[in-house]
């Protein structure tokens, strides 16, 4: 498409190319030429060769066309009757390793170019910047562009609650959580807690599935961590097992929850089909399940499965799910039942006392968690009576998937109880709010001042997306935040709403950073402009979602990248494109870029690759 | 002879009008039968006969076996009063009232101050021939016209602009124009489109006006040279505009050469005129378009023509694409999306993704206008959104420039381009739109051969 004389003078290094037929005679002007942004796919689909093509800026000075030549056509010298002398070559794009700036404190300056179509074109600005990568556009096969994050001002990782440091920090509620040690567990007849030993009564699993017409039956095991390498069907879910205190709602007052062992949801239909959409995470555990990531189960810890089988054809209709879903917190109900009754202060091995500080006069920001609607079996029951429950609580597809606003702590006291089973690798489980690193960063960090969390769902209808999508603008319109984040869960089809989240966001004047997986397979489907940052929340090492549960989502060193990306976005300074192909390398900059700037070491994650290759993985992926 | 049907909306812009007969009168050729209700021009009975049917949108007449030469004449007044009183309206396109378009009444002063009337006679559409033919029988009265609207409209200057391929009839008009300095011509180059008013200024004048301005805004009026012969003819002869000319070509017996219709009552049936021309071709055909190949519409055997119509072509029989993926480029200068659509299931293919062009902007009323008629942005984009949604097919509907620009690049990526057009250029016999051999610029000395073959790509 031709350009204007501002794009022109941004791509004043970048080769003259004609965008239509000219003839001969022509003044060259900005819009006789195609736009640079496009070129790498025109020269990867041989219908460019830009050997020897001169600059933009070069031609743009008086230069006369000498031949008649056609669309597509390079400007060489041999075509122009004149053209200025190349300079400024050195001013090419400045590498990401080129130095953080001086001053730890300091966002990164980073200059970003609008989106043109498919990608968005970032380059460096003026040397002290950082590259971004930002997935745009056009979905499909080509260019899976990749996200990365941005530059410099990283806070610092704070252990222990900002509140308690920050002076003029406001405590606007806090609440606490009793940790209590179980290192064995027990099927038996009763549900119980003995010393650290957890009986569970194995009855209430049959009872569970019983109440639910669609399921067969519900079974208990125990999976100990020197039985990991056991097959399990898909994972739809792990929970943490907790419980309030008294009559507290989530959020407030205190939970209890017990270390050392989690619940995980299995399901099959009768048939034998795995309760998932996009690939499924059946297999050997020690094989499949992405340890210690926010969602997933600890290594060391005890796995409590609860495996469900379900009519057939049930496994994509949403109440097959559901009825799972409830079976199970039958028996879990009943374990927190005890936990109430028979838990004492004695056996508390641990207490969190979790804050919600606000700061004023810090930069506002709100999260926006876009989670799965589209019925299906992509639903989530929100805040429920307890942590990650059923009872009480309000599936997000009944409520029409709108925004619905949370405050951090209900957030991390499980008011999201995640019935998704999209791809196992980019699902968010319940655990993952329980533990969101999103929320923890952001309410740890001095900087901003976390207004609160918004859930917003993705109902399957794309006049609904962009009905939830206005109504998210209108919401954090009258936040009068200074900026926002936009996390989503998955690909594909989620993809269009969240750039619409986006876009309803930024047109408001509120910058945005989102997160997602992307890399190579997950390319965003559409884009807009102000699609400009984004953090790639994949680990996988080929860019994929390798069914390797909870590989690809959203980690601390994402949640890190993100905030950085957003002060360096409200400090008004611009982001710099993606490569057009996925690398690790912008991510692996932007990190460098932050260690730099706060002179502190993060810590990355593992991906599948320290899991031992399940022959899935071998012959499907890696 | 079959009934008449005369629309009471006779352009494609305004309000219809409202009947002042009713079903049993009996009606003279050249009659009042309707009279605007709005924004809208005078309708006349284009033959003698009696009203038998009033519907919503029409008056339908059965004609008088005899059918006089002769019609009733409107009433004499100023020259302005008889463009109004003749229901004259526009017919390059969307059919606007003449007399509204060259006399503000509101303010009750002519619209031009000391301005230029440009008279469009590009034929822009490709296979149309009556308006040439036209100009070359009586060039004399062309300039008569010019003359009347000038002085209506406040105009120094008149403009004739005609594609340089004319040259019988360029060289007939330049005999005349010799003795008369107020008007020249200005020689355009036959590519799509030329018709466009914009264009018609950009090319005149110089002046590249916005998509949301008027020729008003270069101080000119746009004018189709047959709208000035219906001008003259109510100002000569007091002739309300019941007769039209018009150009019948395509899939007709006995082959693709133009059926150049003169004085074709206004409210002829299609089927009437193709069978006029001689009746269909045997080997069949794909649609019927009432208008030209890029701006006219599909339509049916038993519609009748307006005071609009410039043509009937009938076009070759649809290709079976079988479902194919086929993306679509909007542009406007071709047809809007609804009808590219109508394209891709009458060729039975599956639309797989939709472009507009950039310079294809959306008006207030929901229609498109080109930014820079026939001078392209850019394509490459596009096709390579259409390549990505997977499309074999694309059907584009842009000009001459546009479409040699999707034609760079989309075949070498494996896009298989169709032009809109292309089912009607190949029965009338055009070339296709694809690829662009001519220069966009002309000499406007009409003895300097142009460059037509300088075409190179240098890569």
């Amino acid at each position: 498409m031709s350009i204007t004389a501002e794009t022109a003078k941004q791509h004043a290094n970048d080769p003259a190319v004609l965008c239509c037929r000219a003839e001969a005679g022509t003044e060259l002007t900005p819009a006789n030429f195609e736009d640079p942004a496009i070129f790498p796919d025109l020269v990867d689909s041989g219908l460019l060769n830009l050997d020897g093509a001169l600059k933009l800026g070069q031609v743009l000075n008086g230069s006369k066309l000498t031949k008649t030549v056609d669309s597509l056509t390079p400007i060489t010298a041999d075509i122009v009757d004149k053209f200025d002398a190349a300079e400024g070559e050195e001013e090419a794009p400045a590498a990401a390793e080129e130095a953080a700036p001086a001053e730890a404190a300091a966002p990164a300056a980073v200059a970003a170019a609008p989106a043109v179509g498919g990608y968005i074109n970032l380059h460096i600005g003026e040397g002290k910047n950082i590259d971004i990568q930002i997935p745009a556009g056009i979905g499909g096969g080509v260019a899976a562009a990749p996200a990365a994050a941005v530059a410099a001002a990283a806070p610092a990782a704070a252990a222990a609650p900002a509140a308690e440091e920050e002076g003029e920090a406001v405590v606007v509620r806090e609440m606490t959580r009793k940790h209590y040690k179980i290192d064995k567990v027990v099927l038996g007849d009763e549900t119980k807690i003995e010393g650290t030993t957890l009986y569970i009564r194995k009855a209430a699993a049959q009872e569970g599935a019983d109440a639910q017409k669609l399921v067969h039956s519900l079974e208990l095991d125990v999976i100990t961590p020197d039985n990991y390498h056991t097959y399990t069907e898909t994972v739809m879910d792990i929970q943490p097992i907790a419980t309030k205190e008294d009559d507290y709602e989530l959020g407030e007052g205190v939970t209890r929850v017990l270390d050392g062992v989690v619940m995980m949801v299995t399901g099959i239909t009768e048939e034998g089909v795995q309760v998932g959409e996009f690939g499924s995470s059946e297999g050997y555990i020690d094989e499949n399940m992405m340890w210690n990531r926010p969602g997933a189960v600890d290594k060391g810890e005890i796995i409590i499965r609860a495996h469900a089988v379900i009519d057939n054809k049930k496994n994509m209709e949403r109440p097959g799910p559901i009825a799972i879903h409830t079976a199970v917190d039958h028996v879990t109900q009943e374990i927190r039942n005890a936990m109430k009754k028979q838990l004492t202060d004695e056996q508390v091995v641990d207490t969190q006392v979790m804050r919600q500080v606000r700061r004023p006069g810090k930069k506002k920001i709100v999260i926006v968690k876009e989670i799965m609607g589209q019925g299906a079996m992509h639903d989530n029951f929100l805040f429920p009576t307890e942590p990650v429950g059923v009872l009480g609580a309000k599936p997000n597809v009944d409520l029409g998937n709108v925004p619905v606003a949370a405050n951090p702590l209900e957030v991390m006291d499980g008011c999201i109880h995640a019935l998704t089973c999209i791809g196992p690798a980019s699902k968010e489980m319940s655990r993952h709010y329980w533990r969101e690193p999103l929320v923890y960063e952001a309410i740890h960090d001095d900087d901003v001042d976390l207004v609160g969390v918004i859930f917003v769902g993705s109902p399957q209808a794309n006049t609904d997306k962009f009905y939830v999508s206005r109504r998210l603008g209108q919401m954090v319109e009258s936040m009068n935040v200074d900026g926002a984040f936009v996390t989503t869960e998955g690909f594909g089809n989620n993809h269009v709403d969240f750039t619409s989240h986006i876009e309803q966001i930024g047109k408001r004047g509120v910058p945005v950073v989102g997160f997602s997986f992307c890399a190579v397979q997950g390319a965003l489907v559409t884009g807009n402009k102000y699609c400009d940052a984004m953090v790639d929340n994949n680990k996988s090492m080929s860019g994929i979602e390798n069914e390797v549960l909870a590989c690809n989502t959203l980690c601390h060193e994402d949640a890190i990248r993100g905030l950085a990306m957003l002060k360096a976005k409200m400090a008004g300074e611009s982001i710099k494109a993606p490569e057009r192909k996925y690398t690790h390398a912008v991510k692996e900059s932007n990190v460098e870029l932050i260690e730099k700037a706060y002179g502190t070491k993060m810590e990355l994650v593992d991906n599948e690759q320290a899991l031992p290759m399940s022959e899935k993985r071998k012959a499907k992926y890696d | 002879m079959e009934n008449i049907q005369m629309l009471l909306k006779q352009g494609a812009v305004g309000k219809p009008c409202a009947p002042v007969v009713a079903v049993g009168d009996k009606v003279k050729r050249g009659q009042l039968i309707a009279t605007p209700t709005g924004l809208g021009v005078n309708v006349h009975s284009s033959v003698s006969g009696e009203v038998i049917e009033i519907t919503d949108d029409r008056i339908i007449i059965k004609p008088d076996d005899e059918q006089p030469e002769d019609y009733v004449k409107i009433a004499k007044g100023s020259n302005l009063e008889m463009i109004k009183e003749a229901g004259v309206l526009g017919q390059g396109g969307a059919g606007f009232p003449t007399f509204i378009k060259i006399y503000d009444g509101k303010n009750d002063k002519p619209v031009l101050d000391h301005g230029y009337i440009l008279v469009n006679a590009s034929e822009c559409e490709p296979g149309l021939a009556h308006n040439i033919q036209q100009i070359d029988e009586d060039p004399a009265r062309l300039l008569r016209g010019i003359h009347y609207i000038m002085e209506i409209a406040g105009a120094d200057k008149g403009i004739i602009a005609i594609k340089k391929k004319h040259r019988e009839t360029i060289l007939k008009l330049d005999a005349l124009l010799k003795d008369d300095p107020a008007i020249e011509r200005h020689l355009l180059p036959d590519i799509y489109p030329m018709g466009e008013e914009r264009a018609v200024v950009r090319e005149c004048l110089g002046i590249e006006l916005e998509p949301d301005k008027l020729p008003s805004a270069a101080n000119a009026v746009v004018i189709n040279s047959e709208t000035v012969y219906s001008c003259v003819a109510a100002i000569e002869d007091q002739k309300p505009l019941i007769d039209k000319n018009l150009t019948v070509r395509g899939m007709i017996k006995g082959g693709s050469e133009a059926h150049v219709f003169e004085n074709v009552p206004v409210g002829t049936s299609v089927q009437a005129l193709i069978d006029r021309a001689g009746g269909f071709d045997e080997m069949g055909y794909g649609e019927i378009i009432m208008g030209g190949a890029f701006t006219g519409k599909a339509t049916t055997l038993d519609a009748p023509i307006t005071k609009a119509t410039g043509a009937i072509l009938v076009t070759r029989p649809f290709r079976d694409l079988k479902g194919a993926k086929v993306g679509i480029l909007v542009c406007a200068c071709g047809g809007n999306l609804e009808r590219m659509e109508d394209l891709v299931a009458k060729y039975n293919g599956t639309v797989a993704h939709v472009c507009y062009c950039k310079q294809a902007q959306e008006m207030p009323n929901g229609t498109r206008k080109c930014e820079r008629p026939g001078n392209c942005p850019g394509q490459v984009k596009n096709n390579l959104e259409f390549k990505k949604a997977g499309c074999e097919y694309i059907i584009i509907g842009n000009c001459s420039d546009c479409s040699n620009t999707v034609m760079a690049s989309g075949p070498k990526m494996g896009l298989k381009v169709m032009h809109m057009t292309d089912l009607a250029m190949m029965a009338v016999g055009h070339p296709l739109y694809r690829t662009l051999k001519v220069s966009k610029k002309v000499d406007q000395d009409l003895d300097v051969v142009d460059n037509v073959e300088d075409n190179e790509t240098v890569q």
